[in-house]
């Protein structure tokens, strides 16, 4: 009966993820800037598995400007910079697929768990890897 | 669509008049016209007009590279979004001859079906919410997050897994995440009659879905549905019986129908949601199988993407891909040319577009109260299905029917030959 | 009484405010702990009170084609109607204000009107949804009221048979001499029932699930409502709002109309605020069974088959009642 259901689920926690804050705060950049300080607890983000694809992360001295990567990305995110023989990847376009990871001949490129990713310009240093 | 639709539209008796659903509407989740033809409250004429989620894909496939195609197949569906990259590759595997390993067959079926379980949860939540139960919305989608949380551990992401690639899988189920999975799978199984139960026996439910948009066997067959649709009515079709393939050979997977909830099927939206319910069951079955029979070895037979790279490229040919997603069947077709990496052709064909006119039989004479859990009845997925839209902005363009577009290409080829 | 308008100028301000804040904190209350039995965290108790000024502040949209009068006449009527419901009803301890003026008919009355205000609204908004949603209020109309009038009338009459002198059909009379102090078993099998009948009642008149049908949000995008906003919109969302409270508090009137002073021997203000208190805890048992735990526990029903549920089950149980009650008399 749905009504057991119910009265459980009235009287047990509920299930869903809070929100950072109670509240929306008056600037959401300067809050995850203080709670970055360790002023002010927010809600903690969900744990992610281990294996999570997140931001990719790039060793530049392994690289060997194959351009392996840029041929398999099906999101054009990684540009290759002809006079450095590097790349530059603009994570604001990534799908997460870490086709590229799978491709690099010299093991180069790796995800993280960071998923942390909105930005309101999708220039911002953090959404560009290099 | 026109015409199917005044074909069975019945002489209208006293005064009609049309409401449109859509193409936003709270009932629908996807964008989709309606138009229905209402006497009182009862349905006596639908018109469908798809077209408002095209986006083109297969066209921009054929720009591509078939690795970063296969990234593309992904974003065809975000809810059944391994039914679409399984067919894909299944169909360059065809085409191109690719050997697939055991065991990557064996990881590909327990995605596959884990995906389905979560599309099956998501539907069942969603229909609640169309009958205005939203607390079983609630509780459906709450314990779909396990299911979702097992997959972002076994691959990496919660949605677009980005598993199989062509020759085999991108990712291992070590021996420790298998555990991980068997306590998820014991979880459903524990909570699964508490939701059959909820669904099943619960009044309210029964009263808004029983001989609610019925489907007969006969308008199933003929309309060509698929996937729960079809098996709600009565026929038991599921490429996994049909046409084994991945691990289903070895899992004797049977077709699921009312039957086997001891009830005589009747095609109407209690039967869907029992078929998709018993899938869950299933589904859960066929990975713990899966899991315990999984044999070792490779996962993919061309390791390095450079290789996989140039070997496609020589491919030549052309080769199907077919798969039961968690909808019905959905079929990829491939064409390579040697010399060209980009595949020819690319034609996919998503499993709403088979269920789309069994809506007509279920719409008519049902109410307007019907309609939401009707539309939501065949879990329907505009943006997979959608392959062309119709703009009118100069007001010259005008639809063509088959009939017209038949004899309008015979005339051609008579001009032509004569 | 000459003195006496500028009091009830204010007493009638009080109930009036007090009402509305009263009927937007049951609100807050109800979908907090609906959010709580779905597992959710809910919006925080004062949310309806953020919804009703955020609504004041927004655009109100006259749709082209509807009769402008119409649609914006038929919010204020709806809000007054139930409005003035307060003013006859008994809240806590203390008789309904125009108690004297009014009776259980001129209530049965007003609470139809917002129902009919809507309905109103609905046509004059020239859209197939709004439209679609006015023939469903009608036939819910039809059905509710039925079994409503049987059970408050048997109450009266059986109370008209213990006290031949009063004018039973006075709130303030059916209050004060509950019912179950003269009835014999058979009589108070009679009450469950139409009181049982009445909580059954209470979600359709207050329009919810599973009776929401001219709103049906998936079918017909809010139907009544679907071409409302702004003001108009906030008037219907207040008058809902109080329309809770005024059901639950003529439930409370009819069948647990106890306070709690006399029992606790208590005198002066505090007996008051004890049965204020007390009160506000009966409408909240009453608002929490027949309105929060329904509306989360059933699907949306169909228009045929509410109408079908109070015709033949509904009106049963409550002619049931009006016969246990006559055989009671007779007994």
């Amino acid at each position: 009966m749905i009504f057991v259901t119910l009265v459980r689920q009235l009287l047990d926690r509920p299930a869903t993820n809070p929100f950072p804050t109670r509240h929306m705060p008056r600037s959401i950049i300067r809050l995850l800037e203080r709670a970055r300080r360790g002023k002010g607890a927010i809600h903690p983000p969900v744990p992610v598995p281990a294996g999570m694809r997140g931001k990719l992360v790039y060793d530049r001295d392994k690289c060997i400007g194959c351009q392996l990567c840029v041929r398999v990305c099906p999101a054009r995110v990684i540009e290759f910079r002809s006079e450095q023989k590097k790349i530059r990847m603009h994570v604001a376009r990534c799908t997460f697929c870490s086709q590229c990871v799978d491709a690099c001949p010299v093991a180069a490129l790796a995800t993280s768990r960071e998923f942390l990713l909105a930005d309101t310009d999708r220039r911002s240093r953090n959404l560009i890897v290099e | 669509m026109n015409n199917e639709s005044q074909k069975i539209t019945t002489p209208r008796q006293g005064k009609t008049y049309t409401i449109p659903i859509g193409p936003v509407h709270p009932a629908l989740k996807e964008p989709i016209e309606f138009s229905f033809e209402l006497d009182g409250e009862r349905i006596v004429g639908v018109d469908i007009r798809p077209g408002y989620a095209h986006r083109g894909i297969e066209f921009m496939g054929m720009k591509r590279n078939l690795i970063q195609v296969l990234y593309l197949s992904e974003r065809i569906c975000g809810i059944c979004s391994i039914s679409h990259p399984l067919a894909l590759t299944q169909a360059v595997e065809n085409a191109a001859g690719i050997e697939v390993p055991p065991r990557a067959q064996y990881i590909r079926t327990i995605i596959g079906e884990l995906e389905r379980i979560q599309s099956h949860l998501l539907w069942a939540g969603v229909a609640a919410h169309e009958l205005g139960f939203d607390t079983l919305l609630h509780l459906t989608w709450k314990v779909r997050e396990k299911v979702m949380d097992l997959l972002e551990d076994l691959t990496g992401n919660r949605v677009d897994y980005a598993i199989p690639i062509f020759g085999g899988v991108r990712r291992d189920i070590p021996a420790a995440k298998g555990d991980l999975a068997h306590a998820v799978l014991r979880y459903y199984r524990d909570l699964l009659q508490g939701l059959m139960d909820a669904f099943l026996e619960d009044k309210s439910v029964e009263m808004r879905t029983r001989h609610v948009g019925a489907l007969s066997r006969g308008d199933a067959l003929r309309l060509c549905a698929v996937g729960p649709t079809a098996r709600a009515a009565g026929v038991e079709k599921d490429v996994r019986q049909d046409m084994p393939y991945f691990a289903y050979a070895d899992l004797e997977v049977r077709a699921i129908t009312p039957r086997d909830f001891e009830q005589e099927p009747v095609g109407d939206v209690f039967d869907t949601i029992i078929v998709r319910l018993l899938e869950v069951a299933q589904s859960i079955e066929i990975v713990e199988r899966a899991l315990c029979e999984m044999p070792e070895g490779e996962l993919v037979s061309i390791p390095k993407v450079a290789a996989l790279l140039s070997f496609l490229k020589k491919a030549e040919g052309e080769g199907i891909g077919r798969h039961e997603a968690p909808r019905g069947e959905v079929f990829h077709y491939v064409r390579l040319e040697a010399g060209i990496e980009e595949p020819i052709v690319w034609k996919v064909k998503a499993p709403t577009y088979s269920n789309l006119m069994a809506w007509v039989p279920k719409f008519m004479g049902a109410e307007v109260a019907d309609i939401p859990i009707i539309a939501a009845s065949i879990d329907p997925c505009m943006c997979c299905m959608d392959r062309v839209h119709v703009a009118d902005r100069s007001g010259r363009a005008s639809i063509r029917m088959k009939e017209e577009l038949i004899r309008l290409s015979r005339e051609k080829t008579r001009r032509i030959l004569g | 009484m000459t003195g006496g308008i500028g009091a009830a100028i204010w007493q009638g301000a009080t109930v009036l405010i007090g009402g509305a804040l009263l009927g937007l904190v049951y609100k807050g209350i109800d979908r907090k702990l609906a959010a709580r039995m779905q597992a959710r965290i809910g919006p925080p108790l004062r949310q309806p009170f953020f919804d009703v000024v955020k609504l004041l502040a927004k655009e109100n949209v006259v749709p082209d084609h509807a009769i402008a009068w119409l649609f914006n006449g038929a919010p204020v009527v709806s809000l007054a109607a139930v409005s003035s419901l307060l003013f006859y009803l008994p809240l806590g301890g203390f008789a309904p204000l125009l108690g004297g003026h009014g009776d259980l008919v001129l209530v049965i009355y007003l609470l139809a009107v917002p129902a009919i205000a809507m309905m109103v609204g609905g046509f004059a908004a020239a859209s197939p949804y709004a439209s679609v949603g006015a023939q469903r209020e009608m036939v819910m109309l039809m059905s509710y009221e039925f079994p409503l009038v049987i059970a408050l009338v048997s109450i009266a009459w059986r109370l008209s048979t213990i006290l031949p002198e009063a004018s039973v059909f006075s709130l303030s009379v059916l209050a004060a001499n509950p019912l179950w102090d003269w009835v014999g078993p058979l009589g108070a099998v009679g009450l469950v029932l139409l009181a049982l009948a009445l909580l059954v009642v209470t979600p359709a008149e207050l329009s919810k699930i599973p009776f929401d049908i001219p709103e049906a949000e998936t079918e017909i995008a809010g139907g009544l409502l679907a071409e409302y906003s702004g003001r108009n919109l906030a008037l219907f969302y207040l008058a809902d709002a109080v329309k809770t409270v005024a059901m639950a508090a003529l439930l409370v009137a009819l069948f647990f109309p106890y306070g709690l002073a006399d029992r606790l021997w208590l005198s002066g203000p505090l007996a008051g605020l004890v049965d204020v208190a007390f009160f506000l805890i009966k409408v909240l048992v009453v608002v929490f069974f027949s309105v929060i735990v329904v509306r989360v526990g059933f699907a949306r029903l169909k228009i045929d088959q509410a109408a079908r549920l109070f015709w033949i089950p509904v009106t049963g149980i409550s002619l049931v009642g009006m016969v246990l009650l006559i055989l009671d008399r007779v007994a």
